[in-house]
């Protein structure tokens, strides 16, 4: 599995069952990534186990930023992508053995829900190009290369204000994909004309450089400001260390690609899965991290529902903090 | 005599009536404490004999002459103290700051310790100190009661939860002076590995599980971890095996030992605790950090940590210096601190005096 035609050919097969291919891949990882091999020795597990996938240990994300994860190999990775951050702070990165499995897993279910010969992509992801090692942007330049039309691109926020005037023939519908932040700026600004057939598809976190907003929110605020209709929002759920994206579209509730599963994990107890309804982190299995670490539990919160579809509601805060605490009983 | 004095004398004298080994009441309320899996026997009985040797009427003196204190200076003054209720009998020291300005005390008894501190305070009551049926575990029973200093303890989330519920049952306003304690965490600097330090550090690391925030979060040592945990664990079984640990951390403790494990972070597992060599702000119960360094480390992470920092402690050499801002005390007393001690660096009875006597 280290070479990256067999990885594709086993993650991407939806005729084999997720289990299976999870299974294989747990133990590709347990037996080649020395870090989460280490990792899983005290739950009493070893690589030749067939764990249920609910059943594997999840490695905390900060992994990314306290160590170096990735598979044991000769080969230099073809791609190198790191978390935004300042010169003081900690950032994750991701080494990424082979870009192709990348580009399969972000181009085919992006094209799934926003097929190119429907849509022209336009990005809006100010302050991303600061980070030269971006996954973001190397996803956006990788979508704008994959569009045969030569449509879609990048756009500043002075493009936009003018993107009445920009296509003005096109028979595509719009998809501006932007950072909320970069979204609400625009609306801000006042001087966006809306269009007809524009869609928004938002990503990133709700702070903006002003204040923190909930999704709801953001989504209404995204509405009125782009006269764009809230089932024509959507939102891409995606990190630095993951090699595969989730999208929810029209609504909050974010679908997982088949190659991909996502729990609710008790915080007080991550191997506890959540009940639908009940707020905890967010685990995923990504197949797609093959060569890094597919089993990671993440420090966003998050809630299920019945349909197996997830919201990300924020970051997880630990507020649990020794000392005096609680003061006000709420028993 | 003067009238202070005088004063001084009936709370001693109420306290040591309290502190009888034949009061039933306590007794009782401690079994009761204990039946009801709140505290372990060990940490009451730690608190109680702390207390027995802390709150004698000398060192009652001695607190009153340290904070300035005067003769009745909140008199008809409602002094709101909210007990946090995660050790025995804490916030005890607000109890008596209260009474020692003679103000009108005001207690929302802790849900957790719902027990021990009423019988001190009914003993309070005995001695006109403290007026009848002041003290709750429901806060609306004092609804529309406006208060003039409320004291609190809790982070600086709840802070704002605490403050708008007061608010919504009109006990306090924009104005009213509040006391908010948000430290939780305390460091401390060994120089040696000798028996007396190592028994003192593990009390203050372990004592009433780590959970208090003069508890012991961070240790600057002589040595690596690796070097001093097997004497180190020795140290902590023998603790325990005279004060099993009552609460018990969460499964997440164990995910970051196997993560520690998994990344080489060099660490101790005791099953029911962590010590870690690699450093972050100490938010985790159950945890404690483990940083090889000297002076120059701690006053480092005195600075860094500042933010949440209670106490900072060490041994002989170090006793009575400073480190930036904090006066650093002796390791034998992080469980067992002098009645005077000031949480958050505030002394309580001087606050009161200044922002509520001359509000």
């Amino acid at each position: 599995m280290k070479n990256p035609e067999k990885a594709i050919e086993l993650i991407f097969d939806i005729s084999i069952p997720f289990e299976e291919r999870c299974s294989k891949i747990f133990e590709f990882q347990s037996a080649f990534n020395p870090i989460y091999g280490r990792f899983i020795e005290p739950f009493g597990l070893k690589p030749t186990d067939k764990p249920d996938p609910l059943d594997i240990p999840l490695l905390p994300i900060k992994g990314f930023k306290d160590g170096r994860i990735v598979i044991e190999t000769d080969r230099e990775p073809d791609l190198i992508f790191k978390s935004s951050g300042t010169s003081n702070m900690s950032r994750s990165i991701h080494l990424i053995l082979s870009r192709q499995i990348y580009e399969k897993a972000l181009l085919e279910e992006f094209k799934k829900y926003f097929p190119f010969n429907e849509y022209i992509v336009l990005f809006h992801l100010p302050g991303y190009d600061q980070n030269p090692y971006s996954s973001l942007i190397w996803m956006a330049n990788y979508l704008i290369k994959s569009d045969p039309s030569g449509s879609s691109q990048f756009v500043t926020k002075e493009e936009l204000d003018g993107l009445k005037y920009l296509f003005q023939n096109r028979e595509k519908k719009i998809l501006l994909f932007g950072a909320a932040f970069g979204l609400m700026d625009i609306i801000e600004s006042g001087n966006f004309e809306p269009i007809e057939h524009l869609e928004i598809l938002e990503t990133g976190g709700m702070k903006t450089h002003r204040r923190e907003m909930t999704k709801p929110e953001l989504r209404k605020a995204l509405s009125d400001g782009f006269g764009v209709l809230t089932d024509n929002i959507h939102s891409e759920y995606g990190m630095c260390e993951l090699l595969s994206q989730m999208y929810a579209i029209g609504g909050e509730w974010f679908e997982t690609p088949h190659w991909v599963q996502v729990s609710i994990r008790d915080p007080k107890n991550p191997s506890r899965i959540c009940e639908p309804g009940k707020e905890g982190k967010i685990g995923i299995i990504d197949l797609g991290n093959i060569h890094s670490c597919s089993f990671i539990l993440t420090d966003d919160r998050g809630v299920m529902n019945k349909n197996g579809q997830f919201k990300v509601l924020g970051r997880w805060n630990p507020d649990d903090l020794r000392g005096c605490n609680f003061l006000i009983d709420y028993e | 005599m003067s009238d202070l004095r005088i004063h001084i004398e009936t709370v001693s004298k109420a306290i040591d009536e309290w502190l009888q080994p034949d009061n039933t009441d306590l007794k009782r309320a401690i079994d009761r404490t204990v039946e009801e899996g709140l505290f372990s026997f060990q940490d009451i009985k730690h608190q109680i004999l702390v207390l027995k040797s802390t709150l004698q009427k000398k060192n009652l003196e001695i607190w009153a002459e340290r904070s300035g204190l005067e003769f009745n200076s909140l008199k008809h003054s409602n002094i709101l103290c909210l007990h946090a209720g995660n050790l025995p009998l804490v916030g005890l020291q607000d109890l008596l700051a209260s009474i020692l300005v003679g103000g009108d005390y005001i207690g929302k008894i802790s849900n957790k310790d719902p027990f021990l501190l009423p019988t001190l305070i009914k003993k309070f009551v005995e001695f006109n100190l403290v007026n009848e049926d002041q003290w709750s575990t429901d806060l609306s029973t004092f609804s529309g009661n406006p208060m003039n200093a409320v004291l609190f303890a809790g982070s600086q989330s709840s802070a704002k939860e605490v403050k708008s519920s007061l608010r919504s049952l009109n006990m306090i306003d924009s104005q009213t002076p509040t006391l908010m304690r948000t430290a939780h965490f305390s460091i401390a600097l060994i120089e040696d590995n000798d028996t007396q330090t190592m028994e003192d550090l593990t009390e203050a690391v372990f004592r009433y599980g780590g959970t208090g925030c003069r508890s012991v979060a961070i240790v600057v040592a002589p040595y690596h971890l690796d070097s001093e945990k097997c004497g180190f664990t020795d140290y902590v079984e023998s603790f325990w095996l005279k004060n099993p640990q009552h609460q018990k951390p969460d499964e997440s403790l164990f995910y970051r030992y196997a993560y520690n494990k998994a990344l080489e972070i060099p660490q101790a597992w005791l099953n029911d605790f962590l010590i870690e060599e690699k450093l972050s702000h100490p938010t985790e119960k159950f945890l404690l950090y483990w940083v090889k360094g000297d002076f120059d480390t701690l006053s480092n992470l005195v600075s860094k940590y500042a933010d949440g920092l209670q106490s900072v402690y060490s041994t002989s050499s170090y006793i009575g210096e400073k480190v930036e801002g904090y006066h650093i005390e002796p390791l034998s007393q992080a469980q067992a601190p002098p009645v005077w001690w000031k949480p958050d660096q505030i002394d309580t009875i001087n606050w009161l005096q200044k922002k509520v006597a001359h509000h």
